[in-house]
């Protein structure tokens, strides 16, 4: 598309944690412009700073050098103006509400009406598949089933921006394929901007306009992949060459592991 | 998966209701027949026998039941506030950590103090709140119970309060939500269960303190002062008589506590 526009603008973000006078750098120095509908992967092993980087977008943490633009504005903004919803590694649904009360939990903070709640509780549930589960609780439910309640609840805020925190890592493998058919499907229909954080390299070349190859020792950036893979996508590219070749590609990127 | 959890749930019944009930029969009919007299070496005078102590609660059933709701107003009142009261302390804790565990330290340590020596302190301040005897009996019997239920429950909602699910703060504040919110969003249903562990604690303890307050208190009502007053003058039937009610009062509260729990947590694990 031509004059694209970033969505999130992440400039020379670095982060040092400070414990018993011991400096760890847990990021430095990562750059990168997200346009709008992309769907990005941040992938890399534990501790390459993957989760603080997206918790730095998401406002959770602030970075102690560089800033981090969300459609022009802060993070903190973003937050404050609901531009984002986030999906974390498991699907911290609240266990005395029902699914559909789940969902309607960021649009009770909303103030929005009875009604107006439970239509889109509704629609969001037609989304995911879960239409029959709606007064269903939590642990009634598959993990799978829970997870995709939690992307749900993230959508249910019309958010522009979609960030998701190894959403799949809990999951079975069966589960975890079905259940990316399903997200690229939603993602498809909605056009969010989707910022992906995972340790599964064919996870994220099966799902990613991008894979961003994080490194540890210090967190940093250390390759970009573009994945032109044709979309839509269904479970049969993972037996083709081109995706094996984008797997091996993607695995020799990293650096010092 | 649901006709499993039921049938388990139908063993589980039978162990946690039909044995004990089976074995309470056991003594039951040890004891009229005076086996259980015969083995432990006891006279029937000092332990009468079911048969003796089930007239005598027939006979003076009105005036039994007088005491009873002495000995309940003061186990359910001084539950009540002591547990609104612990919970008061939990949220104080919460809001202000830094003191929280402190605060909490001097809890436990008031909850180790015996009734036998916080009674009279108790009767001594509270000597001036009515010129009714009753009433001012009644105050400081509360205040005994009111103490002793203080403490389960601050303990327990203070971990109920904190003690959340990685993430789900986190997810509120992905919201923007502000402090209340998480408290009256994630805090406060979060805390529920943690309520009903401190109350299956001080359930019990209220009737027990209340009984012991009333042997230290000033005007003679209670089950628990009749216990007392009885063993005194060698009346053991009328003693095991309300011996058997304090039993009672005790099983129904906590049967009542458990009927509450079972509908108000039947969705969580």
């Amino acid at each position: 598309m031509n004059g694209s526009q970033t969505a999130i603008k992440i400039d020379n973000v670095g982060m040092v944690y400070r414990a018993d006078n011991q400096e760890v750098t847990a990021l430095t120095g990562v750059s990168l412009d997200i346009e709008k509908g992309e769907f990005i992967s941040l992938l890399g092993p534990s501790g390459c700073g993957k989760t603080t980087l997206l918790r730095i977008v998401a406002d959770l943490l602030a970075p102690t050098s560089g800033q981090v633009l969300i459609d022009g504005s802060s993070p903190r903004e973003a937050r404050l103006q609901k531009k984002y919803g986030m999906v974390f590694q498991s699907p911290v649904l609240y266990e005395w509400r029902t699914v559909q009360k789940n969902i309607e939990l960021p649009l009770e903070l909303m103030k929005l009406s009875k009604e107006e709640r439970a239509e889109r509780a509704r629609k969001m549930l037609e989304l995911v598949g879960l239409t029959d589960f709606a007064h269903h609780y939590p642990q009634q439910l598959s993990g799978g089933m829970q997870q995709r309640v939690g992307i749900a609840r993230a959508l249910a805020l019309r958010p522009e921006i979609l960030l998701m925190d190894e959403p799949f890592s809990a999951l079975d493998e069966f589960t975890r394929e079905k259940l990316h058919e399903d997200l690229l499907r939603i993602w498809g229909k909605t056009n969010k901007t989707v910022l992906f954080v995972t340790h599964n390299i064919a996870e994220a070349v099966f799902l990613s306009d991008r894979v961003c190859v994080l490194s540890p020792h210090p967190g940093r950036l250390s390759a970009v992949v573009n994945i032109d893979l044709p979309r839509p996508r269904t479970m049969e590219l993972r037996d083709t060459p081109e995706f094996t070749a984008l797997v091996a590609k993607v695995r020799n990127s990293f650096e010092g592991v | 998966m649901k006709r499993n959890g039921s049938s388990s749930r139908f063993r589980q019944s039978i162990t946690t209701v039909l044995y004990p009930l089976f074995f309470g029969i056991l003594i039951l009919v040890l004891w009229q027949t005076q086996a259980l007299h015969a083995m432990l070496n006891i006279d029937p005078f000092v332990l009468p026998l079911p048969s003796r102590i089930n007239s005598i609660i027939g006979e003076s059933l009105p005036k039994i039941m007088t005491n009873v709701w002495a000995t309940l107003i003061v186990a359910v009142a001084g539950l009540l506030l002591g547990s609104l009261f612990g919970y008061l302390i939990a949220i104080v804790a919460t809001v202000f950590p830094k003191w929280g565990a402190g605060g909490l330290s001097i809890v436990t340590a008031f909850n180790a103090i015996p009734i036998v020596a916080l009674a009279p302190v108790i009767t001594n301040w509270t000597k001036d709140v009515s010129s009714d005897a009753n009433i001012r009996s009644m105050v400081a019997k509360i205040i005994v119970v009111l103490l002793m239920c203080t403490a389960s429950m601050s303990l327990n909602a203070y971990r109920g309060l904190t003690e959340l699910r990685p993430f789900s703060q986190d997810l509120l504040e992905s919201y923007a939500a502000g402090k209340f919110t998480i408290f009256r969003k994630l805090r406060l249903p979060n805390s529920v269960p943690y309520i009903f562990t401190a109350l299956r604690v001080s359930v019990p303890l209220s009737v027990i303190s209340a009984l012991v307050s009333e042997y230290f208190a000033e005007y003679v009502i209670g089950v628990g002062r009749q216990i007392r007053e009885n063993i005194v003058l060698g009346q053991y039937p009328t003693a095991w008589a309300y011996i058997t009610v304090a039993c009672l009062i005790g099983i129904v509260m906590y049967a009542v506590l458990i009927v509450c729990e079972s509908i108000l947590l039947r969705h969580r694990k």
